[in-house]
Parts: structure tokens; C-alpha cells; sequence
């Protein structure tokens, strides 16, 4: 045995003797019997999720993997790829050109609100849906597929992983999405978006019907977490000059209409997804991902707002916390100090 | 807050099995709740001490493995047959002594998280104040969480060349895993050994405290073929060692 199959061993041993797994592990037995919420439904895809998946999964800044529960279960990621491709338009056009298409104001209207900002008829922001379609109008590429192909692998850079579109659910999307056609169609007639309108709302359904897992989402966390870095393949995933504007519509705008309740009670940028999916950061710290289909009346993981509360309740990640936590977050991942027995 | 105590020896024929069981069986007199985990899997031997008979236990920690029982279900209350008067103050996960059941784990293995979580159910289930771990000898995925988890670590020693360099090599591990509280114990030293002088040595050779050492004797050896021998002959200076070395573990840090 060498001295780096060692480390390595000592590693993995120490992640699975960490405290931090087994608090992890006691969130995941107190909110598993937790039956709120119900499973979205608007497309039958949706529908046949399971009500009792459940998965949390923390990635570290220091590329260490945290998970429990259905951290491999692949579902859609939805409205969670909002925040990502809004980062790849940004590498495209820059900030100043984005910003004239997409505005980054809260609306507290619902997500899918047929609603334009009646001074400029921008989209309010990149994370209602017509702010989406907006910045998935600025994806560059010469063909449909080659817009698609650029968005896989630009999340392939955050996730370290190829990831699938679920064709099943993106025809489905396409069917029956007359509200989201209807929006890009306003959003033509204003000259907001190009007059491509039909691949990019193909587009647009596809990035909804990537399929991703907690662990897929807690890296990609970790990665705007780690200054656009992935913290386990050492990748660059986003320009580091942009980190901060995802993360910031993320904070501001990220839980649909519960975003300000969210940031006061929680204080991370997170963006969640109807298909169960929520993505968290601790800037500078970790990434959260959290899977679990039952949605509460905003349509957000009951189990995984739960999650994400613990969380920065006890280990004082609220980005405004400047009081001491009761868990040091440093003891409980090495286990120095910390005894959670 | 409840301490977990790993037995640790580098080679087989420490006597660690004896030395877990006599140790537990203390701690429980004095009215803690203990409990014992047999994690030598290989090569099973600790419920014989507390006169388990494989049919009185057919839940093992194997079925656990095997998500086949909760932990809990595979612990039994040994305190009667180790002659503690008070009842359910001592128990023992045995491992299964089938050689089907070995097998199995010998060839498909098992996920080391399972061990540490069902660990962590057992110490909440049963309330315990105290969990002792019982190794394999030598190293492996079980020895390391064991140490890594461990309130305290006891390696077993003898006093022989080979058993000093492995304990060697055992420490230096323990350290890298950010060990606790290590404590070394020697056993089956010959009576005509300075046991002082032996203490002074070890210590200085390991930078870790000597806890006790237990003397090779065929008297004791005679004693101990059957049940454990601190509640036998509490009086025996052997349970008077013991007695010391449980000091070493109630202590604070």
C-alpha cells in the first residue's frame, strides 16, 4: 500500500466516520416520514414520482461528497437549469447585453406569469419562465442541436458527468406547454427575443428535461461555490467573473414567488425545480443538493426547504449570520471536536 | 454522551477477545450499559467468553449486514452469563459462526457505512454508556472506521518483536486518523519481566500511556476456559488490572 492509497483509504474512512454524514443521516430519518406537499402533475411524467424519494447530498468546497438517501435517482431537473444557462448567456453576450433582454427584479408573481416590465418589456428576471426563454433565446450555436450540445456540456462541466435529455418528458413539455409558447410569442412581439422562436422554446423544454440526480445537483453547487470551479475534477464550469450575478438572481429570485421568505429564513442562493430538485450554496463553502418530489403551494421541495433550513440554522451559513452557530461547520467535516454520538 | 472503545490488535493470539469481554463485563458491574460488537467476522470467537451458543442467537450482525434485522434485533443480554447480577446492563452483537454465513462476507463484502450507521442505531436503541468494538486482527476497512470512530482505541500487545513492530505500524495510522485516546495494554507477560521496567519501555517506544499488563499464567489461563473471569475472582489481581485499565476509560478527555 502506498502512501497515497492510504490517504485515500483514510479518506473515505473519515467520510463515512464523519459527524457531518451522521447529522446528515438524522435529517434525512426526521423529514423522511414528513408526508407534506404533493407531487407535480401537470405532465404525466411528473406524476409517476415517488413520494418517498428522498435525497440529500453536500459536496464540500474541498471535493468532498457527502450523501444519503436516493442520491443516485435520476429525475428532471426543470426550473433548476434556469440559473445555470442564464451563467452560459452571460459567457456568450456579457453582462450588459443580458441585462438589456432579461431584467434580474423579483417579481413575487408566479413563475409562470404572463408579465413584462411594462417600461422596457424585459422579462422581470432569468427565473420566471419568460426570463428563461429569454436567455435560452441567447444561447449561441448555429443549429438547434448545436445550442443543445454547448448547454449539455456546459453542464457537464458542473457536474462532471454526461447528462441526458428525457425525451419522454420533453415531447410531453412540448405538447402541452401552450402558456410558455404564448409568452415567447409576447416576448416577440416586443423584439425581446429572436424570431427563432420555436427552436428555442424546443430548447427550452430540453434543458427542463435534463435528467440529473442530488449528487449532480450538490456539484453544481459546489462548483458556483467554489468560484466556478468543480471542486473534483478541478474544471472550470463558469467564467469566475460571473459567479456572482447567478448567484445573485439565485438568492433573489430562486424559490419562485417564496424567494424573499426564503432568504430571510435561509439566506443561501438555491434554485429549485417542480420535478423535486433543490440547489443550494454556502459561497466559499459547500453545495446542497436535495431531492424530493412532493412540492409544497409554491412549488418547492417540502422535504428539501426543510433541508436547506437545518442546515444553515445550525452550521450558521445564512449569509447574513454573524452570530456563532452551534455546529462548527470545519469540526463536524473533519471530526475534530465535534462528537455526534 | 456515550464513548465507543475499540480493541485492537496488530496479530491473532493477543487474547483480545478475553481481554474485551473481562473489560466490558467491569464497566457493566459498575452499573454502566454496555455493549460489545464482534466485528472479527472472519473468525468469530467473543460469545464463547459470555457462553452465547450459536442456536440461542440466530440474529447475528451479519443478518444486519444483509439488511436482513435491525441491529438491535441481533443483541442479546449477556449480563447473567458473565455473572452480573443486574439485568440488562450488558450485550453482544455476536457475528454468525456458519461457515455458509463467512463466506458470504468474505466474498461479497459489505459497505462499511452500514457498520458505522448500525453502530450509531445500537448505542440509541439500547442506551448504551459504553460500545466496545472486538476486531479482526491486522488491518482492514472495519479496523480503520473502528479507530477513526473510536472515544478510545486499545491496542493489545504482547511483548515480542513481531508484535511490537505491528502495533507500530497500527499506531501510526491511529495517528494519521486523528485517533482521540490511544492506550496500549500488554498481555501474556512473562512473570519474570520487571512489569515497571516493561511499562517505562513501551511507553517510550510508542508515546503512549500503558493501561495495564496482564501476566501469562497458566492459573489464569485455567481459570478463564469458562465465562469471564473479573466477576469469577473479582479479587484476582488480573481484575484488579482490569479494574485499572476501566479508569482509563471513565476518565474525562
Amino acid at each position: 500500500m502506498s502512501k497515497g492509497d492510504f490517504s485515500a483509504l483514510a479518506s473515505s474512512i473519515q467520510a463515512v466516520a464523519s459527524p457531518f454524514r451522521q447529522y446528515l443521516n438524522d435529517l434525512h430519518e426526521r423529514y423522511q416520514g414528513a408526508l407534506d406537499g404533493a407531487v407535480a402533475d401537470y405532465i404525466p411524467e411528473l406524476a409517476l414520482a415517488d413520494p418517498n424519494w428522498f435525497g440529500i447530498c453536500v459536496v464540500t468546497k474541498g471535493g468532498q461528497v457527502f450523501e444519503v438517501g436516493d442520491c443516485d435517482k435520476l429525475f428532471t431537473i426543470q426550473s433548476i437549469s434556469k440559473a445555470f444557462v442564464y451563467g452560459l448567456a452571460l459567457e456568450d453576450h456579457g453582462r450588459d447585453y443580458v441585462n438589456s433582454k432579461v431584467s434580474v427584479e423579483p417579481t413575487g408573481e408566479a413563475f409562470n406569469a404572463i408579465v413584462l416590465d411594462e417600461a422596457t418589456n424585459r422579462p422581470y428576471n432569468p427565473m420566471v419562465n419568460a426570463g428563461a426563454i429569454a436567455t435560452a433565446d441567447l444561447i449561441k450555436g448555429d443549429s438547434a442541436t448545436e445550442r443543445l450540445k454547448r448547454m449539455l456540456a456546459m453542464f457537464k462541466r458542473y457536474t462532471g458527468r454526461d447528462l441526458d435529455v428525457n425525451v419522454p418528458v420533453f415531447l410531453s413539455e412540448k405538447a402541452t406547454g401552450y402558456r410558455n409558447r404564448a409568452i415567447a410569442y409576447l416576448m416577440l412581439n416586443f423584439g425581446m427575443v429572436t424570431d427563432r422562436v420555436d427552436e428555442t422554446l424546443d430548447l427550452y423544454f430540453q434543458q427542463c428535461s435534463i435528467m440529473v440526480n442530488a449528487k449532480d445537483l450538490a456539484m453544481m453547487a459546489a462548483t458556483l461555490a467554489n468560484g466556478g470551479i468543480n471542486p473534483v475534477t478541478g474544471e472550470r464550469a463558469l467564467d469566475e467573473h460571473y459567479v456572482q450575478d447567478v448567484i445573485s438572481v439565485m438568492l433573489t429570485c430562486g424559490m419562485y414567488d417564496y424567494s424573499g421568505e426564503w432568504v430571510y429564513r435561509v439566506g443561501l442562493p438555491a434554485k429549485s425545480g417542480v420535478g423535486g430538485g433543490i440547489t443550494a450554496l454556502a459561497p466559499g463553502k459547500l453545495g446542497i443538493g436535495t431531492f424530493s418530489p412532493p412540492l409544497d403551494a409554491k412549488g418547492n421541495s417540502y422535504r428539501g426547504i426543510k433541508v436547506c433550513e437545518d442546515l444553515s440554522r445550525d452550521f450558521g451559513l445564512h449569509l447574513f449570520n454573524v452570530a456563532k452557530a452551534s455546529h462548527d461547520l470545519d469540526d463536524w467535516l473533519t471530526g475534530s471536536g465535534a462528537d455526534s454520538w | 454522551m456515550p464513548k465507543v472503545v475499540s480493541i485492537h490488535s496488530y496479530r491473532g493470539g493477543t487474547g483480545k477477545s478475553n481481554f474485551t469481554a473481562n473489560l466490558a463485563t467491569t464497566l457493566a458491574m459498575q452499573g454502566h450499559r454496555v455493549g460489545v460488537v464482534d466485528t472479527d467476522v472472519p473468525s468469530p470467537g467473543i460469545h464463547n467468553i459470555f457462553s452465547l451458543e450459536p442456536e440461542q442467537a440466530p440474529v447475528t450482525l451479519n443478518s444486519y449486514l444483509w439488511g436482513e434485522a435491525a441491529i438491535e434485533e441481533a443483541a442479546y443480554d449477556v449480563g447473567g452469563a458473565a455473572g452480573i447480577a443486574a439485568a440488562g446492563r450488558l450485550f453482544l452483537v455476536p457475528s454468525s459462526v456458519k461457515a455458509d454465513d463467512i463466506a458470504r462476507v468474505l466474498k461479497d463484502g459489505y459497505d462499511v457505512k452500514l457498520l458505522n450507521d448500525g453502530f450509531r442505531k445500537l448505542v440509541k436503541a439500547l442506551e448504551l454508556d459504553y460500545l466496545f468494538i472486538d476486531t479482526h486482527p491486522g488491518l482492514s476497512k472495519e479496523t480503520f472506521l473502528s479507530i477513526a470512530i473510536s472515544h478510545v482505541l486499545i491496542l493489545i500487545l504482547r511483548p515480542d518483536k513481531q508484535d511490537y513492530q505491528g502495533t507500530a505500524v497500527t499506531i501510526d495510522i491511529a495517528r494519521q486518523l486523528n485517533v482521540r485516546k490511544m492506550l496500549l495494554a500488554i498481555n501474556k507477560a512473562y512473570s519474570s519481566l520487571n512489569f515497571d521496567v516493561l511499562k517505562q519501555k513501551v511507553e517510550e517506544t510508542y508515546g503512549a500511556p500503558v493501561a495495564g499488563i496482564f501476566p501469562l499464567s497458566e492459573e489464569v489461563v485455567q481459570l478463564a476456559s469458562e465465562g469471564v473471569f473479573c466477576t469469577k475472582f473479582p479479587d484476582h489481581p488480573v481484575s484488579q488490572e482490569f479494574s485499572k485499565v476501566a479508569a482509563h476509560i471513565t476518565a474525562e478527555g
